[in-house]
């Protein structure tokens, strides 16, 4: 471990930031059930969007994105396009619906719409898969920051971020993750846009990057031309249109059916302030998702015109640590002493954290990059621990196991199933199944693949019913599972769509399952249709026995 | 309570559902239309970036927040001209703990 003005810099600003998170979490310790879960409804929407961006902005935004447009150039878009548009699909469709049904959890709903026990323990366990899944790649993201960062064994950094996710989550619930995660998203939102504000200056003289950076990609269309490779904007180089167009889908309907996003549409009081909240939301992310690719095309354009032709052994100071950790290769291939384009290949998970130091910007900001993806990376992992624990403690434990447990009994199994799952997720980050981003890919698949379509039905269909929901899910679940298995080991694939794309297959097969059931069982109860006609009215609308009433 | 017309609740529920409606197509249209066109597209240009790119990397992405925001805007002033308050919170929301046990 080398102690010197950065780390002392980058450590100061993590314990600082850090220190106000928990801060926040103490002073805002939940006493009752509700607010553990869902924060008492009482967030107003511009303070929800911004927690919903935290939440939102995992380690794979943070960390991976603008490396992967990078990478990919146009194909890596379907990233900022799929998650941003499932703000669309969750907000028209989904959210204000969610928040009228009113209930604590997403498998709540679904077991109460479709009145079936079996549907609300297959939406819990769907729901601790998911974000189990999803807080994997979170915690070996935040292991890879801290081990660079503290320059220490990533092992030891994943083992920090455990202890500090279970303590905040578990002492603060969601009410304590709420203001927490406000801290966080302003925190990560600025650590993102000091380095493209100070690029842009530096590059375009402009402080605005989002209107200059077309003429850094102008350049470097001459850039690839003269290197005879394929331009950075060509579309579909990297793999076919489908495949662009089938993750686009799975990132949108996995954007619209993951549990811990959509808790938060609970966390407000009315149907407006969902509406609101979503508007918002996609604001304070669309600020990061926008930057991405502005990121991506500076630091592209830095490296070929600056390091790219410098000698082999003169290359900048940065470049050291980074082959250390074999992220980065250089190979002067055709041994002319330089570095050609060609010869370097880096890897899309360290663009964001390398490119301060690439632009030479200096300690602080490159202090900053840490603590904000360090943000990045707990914010999610909390929202998702909140996920797992109130599946376990109030969907499994309290709706089937012990109906009359004391609130204070419901609290205490919701903070053990934290810190359980805390840890257990951390020990399978100590050695990760696959990149961040392909694990976080397989979370999104499979919230496509089960929660959207069961809640798309659920709101807008009120023909659909407990048996055929069962079928959905399970037929969506075994879909995406078997397409991501088959496309991955035996390398069957359709139209060139590969593992990541498989939640397009998952939705078609649950929606047709679940139709089809539906339509040959028995039709729900007409109190349980009545409820679902009363989702097309406002909260003040009540609609009881093919009547509409209004409340005063 | 106060009865409501059931023509007036069926003109609400059809209005909300077309606005949605045409937010999906206009949010379908900038993201995959344009990325199934996306060859054809970009021969023309906007700010110097080839118009398949801008749109992946910014124009779908502003076409979103706008459309968020305009239906948040739009949806209370429905409410309002049906004389309903979007704020109206029922104190009897079936969502506390102890109504939710009782509706099993």
């Amino acid at each position: 471990m080398i102690v010197d003005g950065q780390f002392i810099v980058s450590l100061s600003l993590i314990v600082a930031t850090f220190a106000l998170y928990i801060g926040i979490a103490i002073f805002n310790t939940a006493k009752q059930t509700s607010e553990f879960y869902v924060a008492s409804r009482g967030v107003p929407p511009i303070f929800n969007g911004m927690a919903i961006g935290a939440d939102w902005m995992s380690a794979a935004s943070f960390i991976g994105m603008a490396g992967t447009v990078m990478v990919l150039g146009y194909d890596g878009l379907a990233y900022i396009m799929g998650w941003t548009g499932g703000y669309l699909l969750l907000t028209f469709l989904l959210a204000p619906q969610l928040r009228k049904y009113g209930r604590y959890t997403v498998p709540e709903f679904i077991g109460d719409r479709y009145r079936s026990d079996t549907a609300r323990l297959i939406a819990a366990v769907a729901t601790i898969i998911i974000s189990f899944t999803y807080s994997v790649g979170q915690l070996s993201g935040s292991g890879v920051v801290i081990g660079r960062l503290l320059e220490v064994n990533t092992a030891v950094g994943t083992l920090i971020g455990v202890v500090l996710i279970a303590f905040y989550s578990a002492m603060g619930g969601m009410k304590g993750i709420t203001w927490t995660q406000v801290a966080q998203y302003l925190v990560l939102i600025i650590a993102y846009l000091i380095p493209v504000i100070f690029m842009s200056l530096q590059l375009t003289s402009s402080p605005a990057p989002w209107l200059s950076y077309g003429e850094v990609i102008s350049s470097m269309r001459e850039l690839d031309q003269d290197l005879g490779i394929s331009e950075y904007v060509v579309p579909f180089t990297e793999a076919t249109k489908w495949q662009f167009i089938a993750l686009m889908f799975t990132l949108m309907a996995g954007t619209a059916g993951l549990p811990h996003v959509i808790v938060r549409f609970y966390t407000v009081s009315t149907m407006k302030a969902a509406r609101w909240s979503g508007a918002w939301a996609l604001l304070f992310i669309g600020l990061l998702y926008l930057s991405a690719p502005v990121y991506a095309a500076f630091s592209r354009f830095i490296l070929m015109t600056e390091v790219a032709g410098s000698s082999i052994d003169n290359l900048p100071a940065w470049t050291q640590p980074w082959i250390n950790t074999g992220q980065l290769s250089v190979a002067d291939e055709n041994g002319d002493g330089v570095l050609q384009w060609q010869e370097l290949s880096i890897h899309n998970d360290i663009v964001v954290m390398a490119t301060p130091e690439i632009a030479n910007l200096g300690v602080f900001v490159i202090g900053l990059m840490a603590a904000g993806a360090m943000a990045a990376a707990l914010s999610t992992a909390g929202g998702l621990m909140i996920a797992i624990s109130a599946a376990l403690s109030h969907d499994i434990y309290y709706r089937s196991i012990n109906p009359n447990a004391s609130e204070r009994k419901r609290l205490l199994v919701g903070r053990y199933s934290i810190v359980i799952a805390t840890v257990a997720a951390g020990l399978l980050a100590l050695n990760p199944p696959g990149a961040i981003t392909q694990i976080v890919a397989w979370a999104f698949a499979l919230a496509s693949g089960s929660f959207f379509p069961a809640l798309l039905l659920g709101v807008w269909w009120k023909r659909a019913n407990g048996p055929g929901v069962i079928a959905g899910m399970i037929t969506g679940l075994t879909v995406t599972l078997g397409y991501i298995f088959f496309s991955q080991s035996l390398g069957i694939q359709l139209l060139g769509i590969i593992d990541t794309g498989a939640g397009i297959f998952g939705a078609a097969a649950a929606i047709i399952a679940n139709i089809v059931v539906s339509l040959n069982t028995k039709p729900p109860a007409q109190e349980t249709q009545d409820e679902v006609t009363d989702l097309r009215y406002p909260e003040q609308m009540q609609y009881k026995n093919g009547e509409v009433w209004l409340k005063e | 309570m106060k009865k409501l017309e059931r023509a007036k609740a069926e003109a609400y529920f059809k209005y909300r559902t077309t606005m949605i409606v045409i937010y999906l197509a206009i949010g379908f249209l900038v993201s995959y239309a344009v990325v199934l066109n996306a060859e054809a597209l970009s021969s023309f240009r906007v700010m110097g970036i080839p118009f398949h790119y801008y749109m992946g990397a910014q124009g779908a992405v502003v076409t979103f927040i706008v459309l968020l925001f305009i239906n948040a805007i739009v949806s209370d002033r429905i409410d309002k001209k049906f004389g309903f308050n979007p704020e109206y919170v029922d104190k009897a929301d079936h969502s506390t703990v102890e109504s939710s046990k009782g509706s099993e």
